[in-house]
């Protein structure tokens, strides 16, 4: 059992909060939930969509075929109706359309006594009554929900819910029908899960410029500035913002900064500064088609190269692209203990995809539990910031101790004052670059699903979950083949990638016009020919997509 | 290597005006019982910027235009330090003009001195953003066809803990200054106004000595209108001292994370 629901209608019609309810209605009752969403760059209008996946086993990606279209305005809907399946259903606000049944919901949520933005309590009524799971759940979510508002809310809502399910009475259980499981019920999205690993993880300092689809972070961790002691800081641009992250890394707080592609052009500067002065400072980018201002909302896996390569100069950074939502949590605390483990710049990449969406599994933990930051303790008098050593990893000090700690942007002798000593600049270049060599040595291996096999669906970053699906679907059909995912893609061991893929059909799933990750591998030497199936539409792949395209 | 210790200065010229500045600082320090230990000076690019290296102290010496946001995530991570900024005009006003913009309105508790000399020398005697009208460069052929910032007026109207001007050719004063500035919880900028005997041929050592004038002594440095209008004197008589105070809380003061100790501490506790 495996249905899809899609809620669209203008921007500032509540979209989201519809979604938003049922996604956790349908968590609630135990059953897989994932949903992402897709918008426009606007406040009001346009046409948003909400789609909301529900199933009885574990789900990885979104559909594009919608089993229960509905839409909250004619032309939103219409817009939908070639992707409701043939026996699909679609309940839409006002008079009925070609094979969309009309409810009047504006008019059931005045007649319930609700107010007129209640039509998406009206909306989600309706939903739960034609999927067979009834009011009740909905009910009592609203009840938890609009207690602390007081007075008749939670009643009003709960009568909206109600008359919007007996509205569609007709349809009731038509679609699925779902029953009650025990999927794991807490709900994280992406931004969500990134932003509780940091705080977690012990992040101090965070400070971002807002920008589409990075900001679910940056407004996580305001959320959570006070109960885990985080100072949040809208910074003046992305420039101040990753400078900022800087000074707080070397007074020797983790620190973070949110971005996306413009905005991380901005910090390219910075993070050379980082590079050089040797500081643990992770930024996330969540990307989104380019180039400039691109497609704003959308989602793509365009800017990788750009990641690696961001920051002039030679200097190691880690870059990490997690697949799903629980790797992203697990990649954003690996992320600041390889930041301080090595003394560089890490790049936390996602996108709007990723960031969006939103699925149902075990609690993550959410007790503060900062990572080792990798400060000595006690420094002798002798102390040099940037000790040359066998790893490139020179003992870190922090100011306001019994030593100065000075760090310069400029070429610096061990002690960190500048220099023009030519000698000392390939020693200490040298130095920071045996570094990427050390990060070469942490234990990785990309994730292999189910087992090797002829065919390798070659994936990084969010195309996990489509790959996967993609998979599955494949194998089902009697083809040898499986996907090969990296959530590290930078550094590259080339030598032990290769050996994975030697003597398989590589074929590269990307977000990208130009197969960024197979070109990186190809420069390492792991890959020498490839296939691709490439999407740059702004949209996130489905599975069927992939595998139509295999 | 025997530990962390100051460099000489060998990059500035014979006569510059950074070098009282730096003589003035470090009394500054002495006098007024700062820690070196806990002293961070971050600078951006620039000849002033090269000033932390010259003396005892931690050192964050960053980007060109970016002291004030690093200072500030310096600040952020640990309030207990003293983060002063030694930077020059084109690296305050120029490149990082937003950010003093910005800084300005949080008011956080960092020092901002600016060795202005009205000329860029480090790229060789271009046009700062405080160089006067008409002033004549090798890219500004024709003259300086723009407006002289005026870093006073724009700090008064931003409200900042203490704006004050100063010069490196009236030692005792400048000294007093950055005491001064220390002491002072918010933001405090001090504009320094200072030669380059390379490039400025026009506001030289003996054209600021006999503009300077110090403010009166009843003069009233809470006075805000007042003090605008006093920013706003240029020319014969160049008034130096404390031209505003405000007693707006700082940054620090107001962020509640910030209320129980630093975030520095709460990473050991």
């Amino acid at each position: 059992m495996d249905i899809n629901i899609r809620i669209t209608g203008e921007a500032g019609q509540g979209v989201q909060t519809t979604g938003d309810l049922l996604s956790r209605v349908f968590s609630k009752a135990g059953l897989y939930v994932l949903s992402t969403q897709s918008y426009q760059s606007r406040v009001r209008g346009g046409e948003n969509s909400y789609d909301v996946r529900v199933s009885d086993h574990e789900i990885f990606s979104s559909r594009s075929d919608v089993d229960l279209l509905v839409g909250l305005t004619a032309e939103t809907t219409a817009e939908q109706l070639g992707f409701l399946n043939k026996s699909g259903i679609g309940i839409m606000d006002g008079d009925s359309i070609d094979g969309v049944a009309g409810i009047d919901m504006k008019a059931i949520a005045k007649e319930s006594g609700g107010t007129a933005m209640m039509v998406n309590t009206v909306a989600a009524g309706a939903v739960m009554a034609v999927t067979g799971l009834g009011t009740g759940m909905l009910s009592e979510l609203l009840r938890e929900e609009f207690r602390k508002k007081g007075g008749d809310v939670a009643e009003q809502n709960i009568r909206c819910a109600e008359a919007g399910g007996r509205a569609v009475a007709r349809h009731a259980g038509k679609i699925g029908p779902l029953t009650p499981g025990d999927a794991p019920k807490y709900l994280y999205s992406g931004s969500r899960a990134i932003g509780l690993s940091a705080a977690v993880s012990g992040v101090k300092v965070v400070s971002s410029y807002p920008m589409t689809p990075s900001t679910g972070v940056f407004t996580y961790l305001a959320g959570a500035a006070k109960k885990y002691g985080i100072a949040v800081e809208q910074a003046e641009d992305e420039i101040a913002a990753i400078n900022l992250v800087c000074g707080a890394a070397y007074a020797g707080v983790p620190a973070m900064t949110t971005t996306s592609g413009g905005g991380f052009a901005l910090m390219a500067e910075g993070i050379s500064l980082a590079g050089m002065m040797e500081l643990p400072v992770v930024v996330f980018l969540s990307q989104r088609p380019g180039p400039a201002t691109g497609l704003p909302t959308r989602t793509g896996q365009e800017d990788l190269l750009f990641a690696v390569h961001a920051g002039h100069g030679v200097f190691p950074k880690a870059v990490f692209a997690p697949g799903d939502i629980k790797q992203a949590y697990d990649l954003t605390r690996e992320a600041f203990r390889t930041a301080h483990r090595f003394q560089s710049p890490v790049i936390l990449m996602a996108d709007q995809f990723l960031t969006d969406m939103q699925k149902n599994m075990a609690e993550l933990p959410f007790e503060s539990d900062p990572i080792d930051r990798c400060i000595v303790e006690a420094p002798s008098q002798d102390y040099v910031r940037y000790a040359i050593t066998d790893t490139g990893i020179s003992p870190r000090a922090i100011p306001g101790g019994d030593v100065f700690v000075v760090a310069d942007s400029d070429e610096h002798t061990e002690d960190g004052h500048l220099t023009e000593d030519l000698e000392v600049r390939v020693r200490q270049q040298d130095k920071r670059m045996r570094k990427g060599n050390e990060m070469l040595k942490e234990e990785y291996s990309p994730g292999i699903y189910p087992e090797p096999a002829d065919e390798v669906l070659l994936c990084w970053g969010s195309t996990y979950g489509p790959c996967r699906e993609a998979v599955d679907k494949l194998r089902d059909g009697g083809r040898s083949i499986c996907m090969i995912h990296f959530a590290r893609v930078w550094p590259l061991d080339g030598d032990r990638i290769k050996k994975l893929l030697q003597g398989r059909r590589v074929i590269s799933v990307e977000g990208n016009s130009n197969a960024q990750f197979a070109t990186l591998l190809k420069q390492a030497g792991a890959l020498a020919d490839f296939e691709t199936i490439l999407k740059y539409d702004g949209l996130p792949f489905t599975a069927d997509e992939i595998a139509g395209r295999c | 290597m025997a530990g962390t210790m100051k460099m000489e200065p060998t990059a500035w010229c014979p006569g510059c005006g950074n070098f009282n500045i730096l003589a003035s600082l470090d009394r500054a320090i002495e006098k007024k019982g700062i820690d070196r230990k806990n002293l961070v000076l971050v600078s951006g690019i620039g000849q002033a910027a090269k000033c932390p290296h010259y003396t005892d102290a931690n050192v964050f010496n960053g980007l060109h235009g970016r002291a004030l946001p690093a200072a500030t995530g310096i600040k952020l991570a640990n309030h207990r330090l003293d983060v002063i900024i030694t930077s020059g005009d084109g690296d305050m006003y120029g490149e990082g003009g937003n950010h003093l913009l910005h800084a300005m309105r949080r008011n956080i508790g960092i020092k901002v001195f600016v060795h202005n000399n009205q000329i860029y020398g480090l790229t060789k005697g271009q046009a700062s953003p405080t160089s006067e009208k008409g002033f004549v460069t090798k890219i500004q052929v024709d003259g300086v066809l723009s407006e002289p910032v005026n870093p006073i007026a724009m700090a008064i109207s931003e409200d900042c803990s203490f704006v004050a001007r100063s010069s490196s050719v009236i030692p005792g004063h400048l000294e007093q200054m950055m005491i001064e500035a220390m002491i002072c919880k918010g933001f405090a900028l001090l504009d320094i106004l200072h030669p380059c005997v390379s490039f400025n041929k026009i506001n030289t050592f003996k054209w600021y000595r006999e503009r300077v004038k110090e403010l009166p002594a009843d003069y009233d440095p809470h006075d805000r209108v007042k003090a605008f209008e006093t920013s706003l004197k240029w020319g014969d008589e160049i008034p130096v001292g404390v031209i505003y105070r405000s007693e707006r809380k700082s940054f620090e003061e107001l962020l509640p994370v910030l209320s129980e100790g630093t975030l520095l501490e709460s990473l050991s506790k």
